[in-house]
């Protein structure tokens, strides 16, 4: 059977890489005592594949992992044992069973959303900050990006669903922010946060947070 | 500590998991009458590596008046951006600083990083020198491998452990606690720490020189013991082991869980410096260490397991125990590795037991070329041994093997050297000239060859060490000799790393100044390579009015004082010098565990159950 499960990253944890919580996923399902499936071959290893990666330092409440057991386990019972065996900064919200076809994750998702409070070193205008948005979002926002073949200069804009103040109060901001998040090319969210502080000529610190991913299909 | 200030500085470090603690089986205490730091003066990925330290992490964490926190060396951009916003260096569990604990102890795993426990002390805002501190700082601590010789940092650490610290450590503790009862000062607390057995406290001996040679140690407080005597935990068997191990949230070096199968060693290898100082060997049960391993796997979760010791296949029940371990962990698919195989005693049948979990690769030391110099060196293992059990282990679908050499040993020619490249020609031999369907596709045979640096307490402590020059010499001459072999990946070591190894492993007290002016200098993490500041460490010596030469190049004759004669490891001194003539001689003195050699001498016979 396959389980699909969400779960949220915080705390300790938005430190650990996208490898390393695949790693921390394993053993917290061993130590859960979960009949996960193994792979035929040489190398046998655990058959569980994650939705998408999550840049380092950032925290969520939509991680999603999808992983194949050898026997039937309830959604209540997978939650509860574990949740008993994740480290502080990792829950799983919910569990769900999949139809043995479905497409993989990686394949449905499209993409996040995200909040982002941000600490402005003074305090800034709320409308110079809504005019700011406008304006970015009206025309190509080009970024000095690493590529495979080196550094280059490219247009984020398209990655870019939505961004909206959704707080202000003082120096601190908070934003909703919408971007693409698939195989072929996603919203790097440093660099438009880069690129919008530059933009709008002031210096800040950012907390990102994912609060919810979108997926072809499941609905979620 | 203000953990906003922290989080601001994590987002822009490498690898910031190594500070934020949060593991799982992380113990955290909220409050405990005695507070000890383990400080480990290298990364979190190598500091959680060390099973040592995990022991007294757990042994003492069982304590309910103890809480034993953890800190490591913070990498250079960490300890940049501490400095940068004036935050001291804290534990990881309840991001305490450092200088609040009543203790702070450091693992001297090796010598190169004896500069990271300045910058660990400084960070965490306690004065270098132990004279420097007062009754607000913690009490300094050093133990592990390298508290056999610590005279380069007698004026550095308040006291030194010497020996095995499960029990040790509580004794410490005790006393500490007493200490405060009684409203001790600093002064009289060491003194009362002088008196547990294996606690060496070097402020209360002086080390005199004559004209830039050294004379002796004296002892200037009365109370405290003529010779420290390093300390041993007689029943393994029964001693507290890592209990629920923390499982990092970040890949470590050895991230997988260790079941020490025994301590000590009964081979008797004059280079090895562990052979000698963790002596007598002492084993646990079977049925403790099935039931370890049970445990171990159900708490972390971990599906790889290593057998560790520093001779694994020497375990008296090695056979029953793979063979136990390989039926109970197959079904869970844990893999099980042997990280110190010897090569003369273990059987092809187990290699292809193994064979049915994921392989890991093969290590073999023969760290001689020749039976000549394998037998100065008393490695008692043959060239037929080697090629029957790597044929073996090809046999059984292995490919990846590696081979541990060393260079610049005692009594080495150029044919020694040159008998290294041989044998690595005839093991890549073996595998090519087994036939396609009996092999694996393509063979690895890493070979490395690491500089012979001499190590106290050990038959080879009087002996001079090969110049860099005549070093590099020798590795080109295998490199050279090396072409052509199929499948064979040379790597060796940079040998100015181990001539300052060399320097610091036999050194005596002066060299604490020198560690200060190297620090000053900027040197960190001495034995990673981006760091080594060789010219640095020269500048350092220099303004010492010292030279890395006299303690390199000099042979000692054996009745000649040695700065860590009065430290009592066990091992007589007399056995030390007559395994120095074997070894001239090229006799091997055979394992112990076919009878007893005497290296305990008539003082401490007792301590040795073996027999």
């Amino acid at each position: 059977m396959r389980m699909i499960a969400n779960y949220s990253k915080s705390g300790a944890l938005r430190f650990t890489s996208h490898l390393d919580m695949q790693r921390l996923m394993q053993r917290a399902l061993r130590r859960a005592g979960m009949p996960v499936a193994y792979s035929m071959g040489f190398n046998p290893h655990p058959q569980l594949s994650f939705a998408s990666a999550l840049a380092l330092g950032y925290t969520s409440d939509a991680e999603w992992v999808d992983i194949k057991l050898n026997e039937h386990v309830e959604p209540e019972t997978f939650v509860a044992r574990m949740n008993a065996a994740l480290p502080d900064g990792a829950t799983i919200l919910s569990a769900s069973v999949a139809e043995g076809r479905s497409p993989a994750l990686t394949a449905l998702i499209e993409r996040a959303s995200y909040r982002v409070d941000m600490d402005f070193e003074r305090p800034v205008d709320q409308q110079k900050i809504i005019k700011q948005i406008e304006d970015m979002l009206a025309g190509e926002i080009i970024v000095n990006k690493k590529t495979k073949g080196g550094w280059k200069d490219v247009d984020i804009r398209p990655q870019v669903l939505l961004m909206r103040l959704i707080g202000l109060e003082g120096q601190k901001a908070t934003f909703e922010i919408e971007g693409v998040l698939d195989a072929y090319g996603s919203l790097q969210m440093e660099l438009l946060l880069q690129a919008f502080t530059q933009r709008l000529g002031e210096t800040a610190a950012w907390r990102v947070h994912r609060t919810s991913v979108h997926f072809r299909q499941l609905g979620v | 500590m203000d953990i906003s200030a922290l989080d601001a500085i994590l987002k822009n470090v490498e690898k910031p998991g190594r500070y934020t603690g949060g593991e799982w089986n992380i113990i955290v205490k909220e409050k405990a009458k005695l507070n000890i730091a383990l400080g480990f003066p290298d990364v979190y990925e190598i500091g959680m590596s060390h099973l040592g330290s995990r022991i007294l992490y757990h042994t003492l964490n069982l304590r309910e008046d103890i809480r034993c926190e953890r800190a490591y060396a913070p990498w250079t951009d960490m300890e940049e951006a501490l400095r940068e916003a004036g935050l001291p260096l804290f534990s990881l569990e309840t991001k305490t600083p450092l200088a609040e604990f009543d203790i702070v102890g450091f693992s001297l795993l090796y010598e190169m990083c004896y500069t990271n426990i300045l910058s660990m002390l400084e960070l965490a805002g306690i004065p270098l020198l132990c004279a420097d501190r007062n009754d607000l700082h913690p009490l300094i601590f050093a133990g592990g491998p390298c508290a056999c010789n610590s005279e380069p940092l007698a004026e550095i650490v308040d006291a030194v452990m010497i020996g095995d610290g499960e029990e040790l450590f509580l004794d410490v503790a005790d006393v500490c606690l007493k200490a405060r009862e009684q409203g001790l000062n600093r002064m009289e607390t060491l003194k009362a720490l002088a008196n547990v057995p294996g606690v060496y406290v070097p402020g209360f001996y002086e080390a005199t020189y004559n004209q830039g040679s050294f004379v002796e140690v004296k002892k200037l407080e009365k109370s405290a013991p003529d010779q420290p005597v390093r300390r041993i935990v007689k029943d393994l068997d029964s001693a507290p082991y890592i209990g629920k191990p923390i499982v990092p949230n970040i890949q470590i070096v050895h991230d997988r869980v260790a079941l020490e199968l025994f301590r000590g060693c009964t081979r008797g290898c004059r280079f090895c410096q562990a052979g000698y100082i963790y002596r007598p060997v002492r084993e646990r049960k079977l049925e403790t260490l099935l039931a370890m391993a049970k445990e171990l796997i159900a708490s972390t979760g971990y599906d790889e397991l290593s057998l560790f010791s520093l001779s694994s296949s020497d375990y008296s029940c090695i056979h029953e125990l793979i063979a136990e371990l390989l039926e109970k962990t197959k079904a869970q698919h844990i893999s099980l590795s042997l990280p110190s195989l010897r090569i003369d005693s273990f059987l092809q049948e187990e290699l292809e037991r193994m064979q049915s979990v994921r392989k890991a690769g093969l290590t073999f030391a023969p760290e001689a070329g020749t039976q000549r110099l394998r037998d100065v060196i008393n490695k008692g293992v043959t060239e037929e041994d080697l090629l029957r059990s790597v044929t073996g282990a090809f046999e059984a679908g292995w490919t990846s093997v590696k081979l541990y050499f060393m260079i610049g040993l005692p009594t080495e020619t150029d044919e020694d050297i040159l008998g290294i490249a041989q044998l690595c020609k005839k093991v890549s031999r073996a595998f090519y000239s087994l036939p396609k369907e009996k092999r694996g596709k393509g063979l690895r045979l890493s070979v490395s060859a690491s500089s012979f640096v001499p190590k106290p307490f050990t038959p080879f402590q009087w002996v001079a060490q090969d110049s860099v020059q005549e070093l590099r010499r020798k590795q080109m001459l295998l490199s050279q000799a090396l072409k052509g072999a199929r499948g064979v990946e040379f790597k060796y070591h940079e040998s100015g790393l181990s001539r300052l190894e060399a320097v610091f492993s036999r050194g005596d007290r002066r060299l604490g100044a020198v560690l200060i002016e190297a620090y000053r200098r900027g040197c960190r993490f001495d034995s990673w390579s981006e760091y080594f500041k060789p010219a640095a460490w020269e500048e350092a010596f220099e303004a010492c009015g010292l030279t890395m030469d006299e303690y390199i190049y000099r042979e000692r004759s054996v009745d000649e004082p040695l700065p860590w004669d009065h430290i009592d490891m066990l091992v007589d001194k007399n056995y030390l010098v007559a395994e120095r003539e074997n070894a001239l001689k090229e006799i091997v003195t055979p394992d112990c565990r076919l009878g007893c050699n005497g290296c305990f001498g008539e003082k401490h016979a007792d301590d040795c159950q073996l027999f």
